[in-house]
């Protein structure tokens, strides 16, 4: 019993000795604290591919073009102006702006460029190389122009080879050089650790301890420091309704001179990432104050805790994805464009929407997530789901309609009676045969409860016109293996992350995707997509796209191959204490409103102070005394009853 | 047979047992539906970035030459290279292995240290409001979920008494002042070791303690504890060296195999604690498909179990004289 009050002893006086004030990096530093599930893979751009990587290192590298904020054009970044295409747009000269200074001092030039071009195409980096295949030749003009040379131009090299990162040709030279003396290049260059990176961007790397923290600094010298994003509207009520979507952004409103403004900062001296590795501990810390951000959607359970909190606000955002159901077409009856489209009338997207979503989301009619509103078409056929919806009644009458069109037949025909539905029985094809009992291949409900529960629900009423089908929850890598690898099953929910350019309308439906481990299981052919896609990637101008993007979306919509089911919101949650200017771009995460941060209190000391563990203080001395206190008093009355 | 032979006999089963371990867990994984690439494939990818990526990993072979080359290599202590961090396996478990252990050992010991003493104490005063009092908390802790009983001490003790941190292993803004002298930095750890030790030894403690008290309530009823009494030797004398010394026994082999059981609790204790350590990386190389991480991370507890319980076998010996080997 003593060695445990002694054990119990010294850990609490250690206790006491530990950190009872939070120093903070430097004097005066404004930190933005963010939490993260998980920490950085590598630090090596060509390995990384997963999205905690990403939210650390993808600031640490600039492009020729990006999205603009918001709208997300595409405009010149590094690049000076846009490319000057030759007239068979084989050829491209791009002119880089002056003054763009790497973190060592030395100057961004198109060298850099050329040098990070050759290592995407000599190594066919992964994460890059359908941007690159298509490309012949880069080299460089002179210090700030660079020259393309395509074999054949594809929409991607706007919105992918010129969107991809740069890297500093100083640091990387002598790694590339002995990769390529190497005896397996691509593992050399990957397995390195890159473990002092150079910067182009806002921030610069500062520390990182594995598994616990990472830490990035603002970058003093960086080039877009001050830059202005600008949106004038015409009418208030326009801006009004840009805003609408947009929660947060009415702090960057200029009301008056209908305008809305984003100036780059970093107004941040530096992010430190925190690792936690559930969501209820990252939630905590949030309400308490130990992070300021949360950088993954949280569970709609937690709004309620954090809405107490009134230093918290959350902003839910629709995802850039689809979650989908899609057809085995090679098999009857699935390959029947009827009965694709009866299944579609039968499945309730507002039901889904607002019970099984419970409002956070958005039903999908097209494969292109209306949030991605420069290639979403808004009037394609959405199956009984256009305006207000059709009731359960007008669905089934719909569905029975199409289906005895195509000559299908019941042993016992579905009946309505009033707004009752009788369910039929025994759904006959029209060669005659039954249709056979089949699955609907659904993520399990701890996987996924909303995919779950929208394939129970589509059991439910496709039973209705006497479908023999059954959602059966089946594991994530299963249903990958058995519908990518396999092409072993009749109806499958999934979902993608999509990008903002739709060029997966191609790598989703064209036929040179129906491979084994293509992006086209389904077997779904058409020559008309086909060409219409081919020619979608294709270079060409931008207005010309947005009609074929408009017209495949409509195929698809007709031929159903993928029902489109819904879109998430991501709940995302943050602190206003510490930081104002946090806003939604509409799509996607708010994470992109850190670059426009500002702290709330104008002397960044006071913020310092106002942040981090608060309770490690006195308080903490006076829990471990009465502790300490607690437990001598215990042990001492155990003792003395134990000597008598 | 002499201690030292019984050792090396043993040590030669463990290999053994080792060796079916890394077979069994090659296949299991392989077995596994899904694939291991896929985590770092994405739709944009070519049928020959893909290629690219699966050669690189190996995966290109038959499995029966993946399996020749893997044990050849894990007989070199080579696991290979961790498909989803890109680092060789060893570096990325040498970085691990002392977090773990460093939560593990006292969180074990500290259980067993008070499962033991409580159970001894409880026997003895059988009947008492202490034992009924001890033995609800006891079924309690026992059949309470860890990862449960973790959230409810960080809403308990970090965001409602403040008195310890959420989690982690360090306090980051101490860590990047240069200022922050190195016994603060140790005493940071210190700091944050505490709670999922707590955790993880309340919630292991109880099984032991139960256990202590059934063996040491038999051992009460033994003639030679009545003899002892008769020669007139003090309560606490019997108690502690007649009796809880034979109670022991039983407690030391469920000692071993429990550990097994405890670094199931480790892990979540782990993950509930972001504790960077090797149980939760288990678990995240299995979700990735991460096979050399996973493999390389369950071989080393399977060593460290099986180790363990050769350590509770020569044991019995010293608190068992009766026992020869």
């Amino acid at each position: 019993m003593r060695l445990l009050y002694v054990a119990i002893l010294s850990s609490l006086i250690l206790f006491t000795l530990s950190p009872t004030q939070e120093p903070s990096y430097g004097m005066n530093s404004v930190l933005l604290k963010v939490g993260m599930q998980d920490e950085p893979k590598t630090l090596n751009p060509f390995k990384a591919s997963d999205v905690w990587t990403w939210n650390v290192i993808g600031y640490f590298y600039e492009s020729l073009y990006a999205y603009k904020p918001l709208t997300f054009e595409v405009i010149p970044w590094v690049a000076d102006g846009y490319p000057e295409f030759s007239d068979d747009y084989k050829e491209a000269i791009v002119h880089i702006k002056r003054g763009i200074k790497w973190e060592d001092g030395t100057e961004l030039t198109a060298h850099d460029v050329v040098f990070t071009a050759k290592i995407m195409m000599e190594f066919k980096i992964p994460r890059y190389w359908s941007s690159w295949e298509f490309v012949e030749s880069v080299e460089a003009l002179d210090n700030y122009t660079v020259k393309f040379k395509l074999k054949e131009c594809r929409v991607t090299f706007m919105e992918g080879t010129l969107m991809s990162i740069i890297v500093q040709k100083k640091k990387w030279e002598k790694i590339v050089d002995e990769a390529k003396r190497s005896e397996d290049p691509f593992n050399y260059l990957t397995e390195y650790k890159n473990e002092k990176p150079i910067s182009a961007g806002p921030f610069v790397f500062g520390e990182w301890k594995r598994g616990s923290y990472i830490f990035i600094k603002r970058n003093p010298n960086y080039y877009f420091s001050g830059y202005k994003f600008n949106y004038t509207f015409q009418t208030l009520e326009e801006m009004r309704e840009f805003l609408s979507s947009r929660p947060g952004l009415e702090q960057y409103a200029d009301f008056e001179e209908k305008k809305i403004t984003l100036t780059i900062g970093p107004f941040v001296d530096g992010i430190l990432y925190k690792i936690y590795r559930t969501t209820d501990a990252a939630i905590l810390a949030l309400d308490k104050g130990d992070i300021d951000y949360i950088w993954w959607p949280i569970q709609p359970g937690y709004v309620k805790l954090l809405k107490e909190n009134e230093n918290v606000s959350m902003i839910s955002t629709p995802e850039n994805g689809i979650r989908y159901l899609a057809f085995n077409l090679r098999k009857d009856p699935f390959r029947i464009k009827e009965f694709r489209q009866a299944m579609a009338y039968l499945i309730d997207k507002h039901f889904i929407r607002d019970r099984i979503l419970q409002g956070l989301g958005e039903y999908l009619c097209t494969v292109v997530p209306p949030g991605n509103k420069a290639w979403y078409n808004p009037n394609v056929k959405c199956y009984g789901d256009e305006g207000q919806g059709m009731s359960r009644a007008e669905r089934v009458r719909k569905a029975v309609e199409l289906l005895k069109k195509a000559g299908f037949s019941w042993e016992v025909e579905p009946r309505i009676e009033g707004d009752r539905i009788i369910p039929g029985k025994g759904l006959i094809m029209p060669n005659g045969e039954k249709v056979p009992e089949f699955d609907i291949l659904t993520p399990p409900a701890d996987y996924d409860p909303l995919r779950f529960e929208t394939s129970r629900r589509i059991q439910e009423w496709w039973r209705e016109v006497g479908v023999p089908v059954t959602a059966q929850p089946t594991s994530f890598a299963t249903i990958t293996q058995r519908v990518f690898k396999e092409w072993n099953f009749d109806v499958y929910v999934l979902g993608w992350r999509l990008s903002l350019l739709p060029d997966y309308l191609r790598d989703f439906f064209h036929s040179s995707q129906i491979i084994k481990d293509g992006y086209n299981p389904m077997g779904y052919y058409n020559p008309e997509l086909d060409k219409l896609a081919d020619e979608f990637v294709a270079c060409g101008p931008r207005e010309e796209k947005v009609k074929i993007a408009y017209r495949l979306q409509e195929i698809i919509a007709e031929d159903l191959p993928y029902i489109p089911l819904y879109s998430q919101s991501n709940i995302e949650a943050f602190r206003t204490d510490r930081f104002k200017g946090w806003f939604s771009q509409g799509l996607g995460s708010i994470s992109a409103s850190i670059s426009y941060l500002k702290p709330v209190n104008t002397t960044t000391s006071e913020v310092s102070e106002q942040g981090g563990e608060k309770g490690i203080g006195y308080e903490s001395y006076i829990w471990a005394l009465i502790s300490i206190l607690a437990i001598s008093l215990v042990t001492t009355l155990a003792w003395r009853r134990n000597r008598r | 047979m002499s201690l030292a032979t019984y050792i090396i006999k043993r040590t030669i089963q463990i290999a053994i047992t080792l060796f079916v371990v890394i077979t069994i867990l090659f296949f299991l994984f392989r077995v596994m539906p899904g694939d291991p690439t896929a985590f770092l494939l994405d739709p944009k990818m070519s049928p020959e970035a893909k290629e690219i990526i699966r050669k690189q990993f190996g995966l290109d072979k038959p499995l029966y030459v993946q399996y020749v080359l893997y044990v050849r290599n894990v007989l070199k202590g080579d696991f290979g290279t961790s498909f989803y961090y890109g680092v060789p396996v060893f570096e990325r478990i040498k970085e691990l292995l002392p977090n773990t252990l460093l939560l593990w050992v006292p969180a074990i010991l500290l259980s067993y240290f008070i499962g033991i003493n409580v159970g001894r104490r409880i026997a003895w005063k059988r009947g008492s409001k202490e034992e009924y009092i001890m033995i609800v908390l006891g079924l309690f802790f026992l059949g309470m979920p860890i990862f449960w009983f973790g959230m409810i001490m960080i809403w308990l003790f970090y965001h409602e008494l403040g008195i310890f941190p959420a989690g982690g292993m360090m306090t980051p803004e101490l860590w990047l002042d240069p200022s922050t002298p190195l016994w603060k930095k140790v005493a940071d750890i210190v700091y944050h070791l505490l709670l999922p030790i707590i955790t993880l030894s309340i919630g292991g403690f109880a099984g032991s303690m139960l256990l202590m008290r059934n063996s040491m309530l038999d051992t009460l009823r033994e003639d030679y504890i009545t003899t002892a009494r008769a020669k007139g030797l003090k309560e606490s004398v019997i108690r502690d060296k007649h009796a809880a010394r034979n109670a022991m026994l039983p407690i030391v082999t469920a000692m071993s195999i429990s550990l097994a059981f405890s670094a199931g609790g480790g892990v979540l204790t782990e993950t509930i604690f972001s504790w960077p350590g090797l149980g939760r990386e288990i678990v995240q190389a299995v979700l990735n498909y991460d096979y050399p991480l996973a493999q390389a991370a369950f071989f080393y507890i399977s060593v460290i179990v099986l180790f363990a319980n050769l350590v509770a076998d020569v044991l019995y010996a010293y608190l068992d004289p009766r026992i020869k080997y």
